[in-house]
């Protein structure tokens, strides 16, 4: 009998051993508006949140932050369409990279879906949308449609579903990286990103 | 009018060997509260060592003895959590496996309770008229708090105490490490949770430590005299029973007058005089009962 | 590891824990960050307890289904392209992960942190066919650096001070200017950042472990909070995750509630800062993400115990909570137990992986308190089980035989109220002349461990059953 043979027999049940599954978990959705949930609950999670008037404004959004920061005015972007579709124009002195992110860069990332419960941005990850620019780079400025946000993850993976297979990384990301590893207090970016940003836009950004 | 219920009181073998007044305050509780109490003879311990060791025999044929001297009841009480719980909780696990007993396990379980908790939860007593001047932190033992789901009733009853300043725990809720055997088999770990356990005490300035199970209190106490740190420790029925000296036999057998610093045989729990006499109160409880005992013998 | 490092030294290591000052601090930090963070994360919730009835049934319902879930995580596992290896021992285990790295001529790798590579010593056996595995976690990368064991499930270097940690760091990061200041904890991170992300690079394998298995999806869940799980398994081109075969649920429904108790359970938080949902190899096109996908079911004695009393145990999702409210844990630490997995957890668990008799301290050493139980995200009966171990010692004659004797001696005498009478009767005189008018006893020819910290208080010197007849 092989390891898999063994295991399997092993673990099958004695006979009657029949624990049903539960109905599934109804999370009940608070009242009030979930934007403004979303952004308390990624606040406390030590990420700044901004809401912008439209997608035009993100470029100058994104040189803000960095100048606010004393960071260089170098933004790294993934191969994303609509990162490309962005005013970029506006911001002539913001250098674009396409290289991937060091320890010390600021990137951008397109959030596909964002989970109010929590404050979580939601990755899938794609070959235009790589997995490890969520923990590359210093500072990680995220955006965020506001058509996007649902409550739970369960809504969530749902809309994800049916959109499709699941991708290969998916990703949720809620503040930047810590650790309280040394004497059980909070230090911020311990390997992902010391800072995260989200700049959220209202309605929805055309996903490609 | 309904019937005065028929008690069956657990004494416990800790309060029979060490404290029988635990047992005689625990009637007259019983009593006030207009409960006939009858005390079997056939009851000797409850098998929790036995249990908690593993012994799954001896604690069955234990189990079915405590059935059958208390299955007549209409309630079985006990002055301790921790026995208590074994019966409520563990009875019908321990005797699961014997048909003759299993559902006779349950049903005892189902009308046993702690003495505390009967009192305020099924007789309604909400008050006692009790003195004692101190101030009194409240020890919830685990099997009290974790299994039987007591904590308002003592303190509710301790309120109505004359004088009694209650001061709670910072930490009530974590362990003081008797844990029965355990405080046997690991007596350093045991001894670093009393000291924790004390700590907290000395943090409220209660000069009286009580609760319900006798187990936690002897470790505690036996702690605390073995550091010499002079804080009373009473069981919550010797201090809600105010025992007057006509409750029991006279001093000629040779039994505890009352608890008070006092010694005049009155009865009431007096405020406490100085520390070091407290502590010798405290630990040994009856003045001039030693020539009564010989006199037994 | 040293050859300190054994359960059955639980009371000598407890005494070296006990009258060690540094880690009094530290055990302090667990209950006022961890435990106090899952009291607030709990009434912050809501209905907790209803979402711990949920992760029990959860977790219930996939253990009476666990061959079906395994079965079906595999095929859907390797219809995304990954492989399912099946290891019913840790030599088993072991064997399967060196294979994979030697086939993907792996020298270098980096490791995320995993419970059950500890449990299976896979790094002595790595390094000891010449491949260093190096921790990323900033917990277990320290007490890598310290050759000590991890001292707890979700922070393995909470026994440490800051101090320490520097002087750890001062030693082995010789590259680096020695004048450099450490002091504050962000300069600590930051070094361990910058030396670590060089090995995230050039890693090629990375060794996670997996908090969750999804069937249905064919996912492995990781949660971490410092990133350090995700540049493991995203970088290099060799992923190999190792987990024990109960992780498994039904589906990402179902990871979603446990997640929920997960995270605030260990840490207090609403969820932590990175939940990765990994599903097989890249996809075509991409050029982050492992190229070889391989998930190692790891047995280990588990299925042992299903169809025992401690089945429940392997509910467990690993959260640490038990061991940050237990009084023994929070008096001795995690080293004490030398055990992969030590408080209520380990006490729980330990005799099942490792055996009755070497494990036997773990479920002894507990009052029974049951605040582990009362905290579990999912309900395991945690003394119940660690009764059923000393129930498993006494039957096969492993209880210490002085113990079994005395016990033996009480209940004969319970078992038979007249002789028992007696026996009280003369044991409360005994006891009271003992104490000789002090009111208290200070030693006794038994008992020892009981006078060794306490005295006994004296008793009245008459049994309450003789008053109570005198009385009638």
């Amino acid at each position: 009998m092989s390891a898999r043979d063994n295991i399997l027999s092993a673990v099958r049940s004695p006979l009657g051993r029949n624990a049903p599954r539960p109905a599934p978990w109804q999370t009940i959705r608070p009242p009030g508006d979930l934007v403004a949930r979303f952004v308390a609950h990624a606040g406390a999670a030590a990420a700044q949140v901004k809401i912008l008037e439209g997608a035009d404004d993100i470029p100058l959004a994104a040189a803000e932050i960095l100048r606010l920061r004393n960071l260089p005015a170098i933004l790294h972007l993934p191969p994303d369409p609509i990162l490309e579709r962005l005013t970029w124009s506006s911001t002539p002195g913001l250098t674009l990279a396409r290289a991937a992110p060091g320890p010390e860069d600021a990137a951008m990332s397109v959030a596909r879906f964002g989970i109010a419960e929590t404050g979580t941005l939601f990755y899938p990850a794609s070959s235009v949308r790589p997995a490890s620019w969520h923990f590359r780079p210093g500072l990680e400025v995220a955006i965020l449609a506001a058509d996007s946000i649902d409550f739970t993850l369960e809504q969530v993976l749902a809309r994800l579903q049916g959109e499709g297979a699941l991708p290969s990384t998916v990703n949720l990301v809620t503040g930047p990286s810590r650790t309280g590893d040394i004497e059980q207090t909070l230090e911020l970016g311990a390997h992902g990103p010391k800072e995260l940003a989200i700049l959220i836009v209202p309605g929805g950004l055309q996903w490609a | 009018m309904t019937a005065r219920p028929r008690v069956g009181l657990f004494v416990t073998c800790l309060v029979d060997l060490m404290r029988p007044r635990i047992g005689f305050a625990a009637v007259k509780l019983l009593e006030d509260a207009d409960c006939d109490v009858v005390v079997p003879s056939r009851q000797t311990c409850c098998g929790q060592p036995a249990w908690n060791a593993g012994a799954d025999a001896d604690a069955a044929a234990i189990a079915r003895q405590v059935v059958d001297a208390f299955e007549t009841f209409d309630y079985v009480v006990a002055p301790s959590g921790s026995c208590a719980g074994m019966l409520r909780l563990h009875y019908p696990e321990v005797l699961a496996g014997d048909p003759a007993y299993a559902e006779r396990a349950r049903t005892l379980a189902a009308k046993t309770h702690e003495l505390i908790s009967f009192l305020v939860r099924v007789r309604h007593m909400d008050s006692v008229a009790a003195s004692c001047r101190a101030r009194v932190c409240y020890h919830d033992s685990c099997s009290s708090l974790r299994e039987l789901r007591v904590k308002d009733e003592p303190r509710r009853l301790l309120a109505s105490v004359d004088g009694l300043a209650l001061r709670e725990l910072a930490d009530a809720e974590v362990c003081c490490g008797f844990g029965g055997l355990f405080a046997v088999k690991y007596p350093e770990i045991s001894e670093r949770m009393a000291d924790d356990k004390i700590a907290d005490m000395q943090s409220t300035g209660a000069d009286l430590v009580t609760g319900a199970d006798l187990g936690c209190l002897l470790h505690l106490a036996g702690r605390m005299e073995r550091r010499g740190i002079a804080i009373r420790v009473r069981h919550v029925a010797e201090i809600l029973a105010a025992l007057d000296s006509d409750f029991l036999p006279q001093q000629g057998g040779g039994v505890p007058t009352g608890l008070q610093a006092g010694g005049e045989g009155g009865g009431r729990v007096a405020s406490v005089t100085s520390p070091s006499d407290a502590l010798t109160r405290a630990a040994s409880p009856m003045l001039g009962e030693e020539n009564a005992v010989q006199a037994e013998t | 590891m040293s050859a300190t490092f054994d359960p059955r030294r639980f009371v000598e290591a407890s005494h070296e824990a006990l009258n060690d000052p540094q880690l009094r601090p530290a055990l302090g930090r667990l209950k006022t960050h961890f435990a106090r963070g899952r009291t607030l994360a709990a009434a912050r919730f809501g209905d907790f307890e209803a979402l711990r009835e949920q992760g029990r049934a959860i977790r219930d319902h996939a253990l009476s289904r666990l061959d079906e879930l395994l079965a079906l995580f595999e095929r859907t596992t390797q219809a995304r392209g990954g492989h399912v290896h099946w290891a019913r021992d840790a030599a088993e285990a072991r064997a399967i992960v060196l294979a994979i790295l030697r086939e993907q001529g792996a020298r270098s790798v980096t490791k995320g942190k995993s419970m059950v590579s500890e449990e299976i010593a896979l790094n002595p056996f790595l390094e000891a066919n010449g491949i260093r595995p190096v921790e990323t976690d900033l917990g277990e990368y320290i007490v890598q650096l310290r050759d000590e064991p991890p001292s707890h499930i979700i922070a393995p270097a909470f026994h440490l001070a800051k101090e320490q940690v520097a002087e750890t760091f001062r030693r082995s990061h010789t590259a680096l200017d020695p004048a450099r200041p450490l002091v504050e904890r962000a300069a600590l991170v930051a070094e361990a950042r910058g030396v670590l992300r060089a090995r995230f690079e050039t890693a090629d394998a990375g060794i996670t472990g997996a908090n969750f298995l999804a069937a249905a999806e064919g996912a492995c869940v990781l949660v971490t909070n410092e990133g350090n799980g995700d540049l493991t398994r995203l970088l290099p081109r060799t992923h190999i995750v190792l987990t024990g075969i109960e992780k498994v649920v039904a589906d990402l429904g179902d990871v979603a509630v446990l997640l929920r108790l997960l995270t605030r359970s260990a840490t207090g938080q609403d969820i932590s800062s990175y939940v990765s949902i990994m599903s097989g190899p890249r996809a075509a096109g991409e050029n982050d993400g492992p190229q070889h996908f391989h998930v190692v079911l790891v047995d280990n004695g588990r299925s042992q115990l299903i169809g025992t009393e401690a089945e429940d145990v392997l509910r467990c999702i690993r959260c640490g909570a038990c061991l940050n409210h237990c009084p023994i844990y929070g008096a001795v630490g995690g080293h004490a137990y030398g055990a992969t997995y030590s408080g209520p957890i380990g006490a729980a668990l330990n005799p099942g992986l490792l055996g009755v008799g070497m494990a036997h301290h773990h479920p002894n050493a507990s009052t029974f308190c049951g605040r582990c139980a009362e905290v579990c995200p999912v309900k395991i009966p945690l003394p119940k089980i660690m009764r059923y171990w000393r129930a498993r010692e006494y039957a096969s004659g492993l209880a210490p035989k002085s113990a079994v004797f005395g016990l033996s001696l009480w209940a004969f005498a319970a078992k038979r109220p007249w002789a028992y009478r007696i026996g009280a009767r003369i044991a409360a005189r005994l006891l009271r002349w003992r104490a000789g008018g002090r009111g208290h006893i200070g030693a006794l020819p038994l008992m020892r461990g009981w006078f060794a910290v306490r005295d006994l208080p004296a008793p009245e010197g008459r049994t309450f059953h003789d008053l109570w007849q005198r009385r009638r």
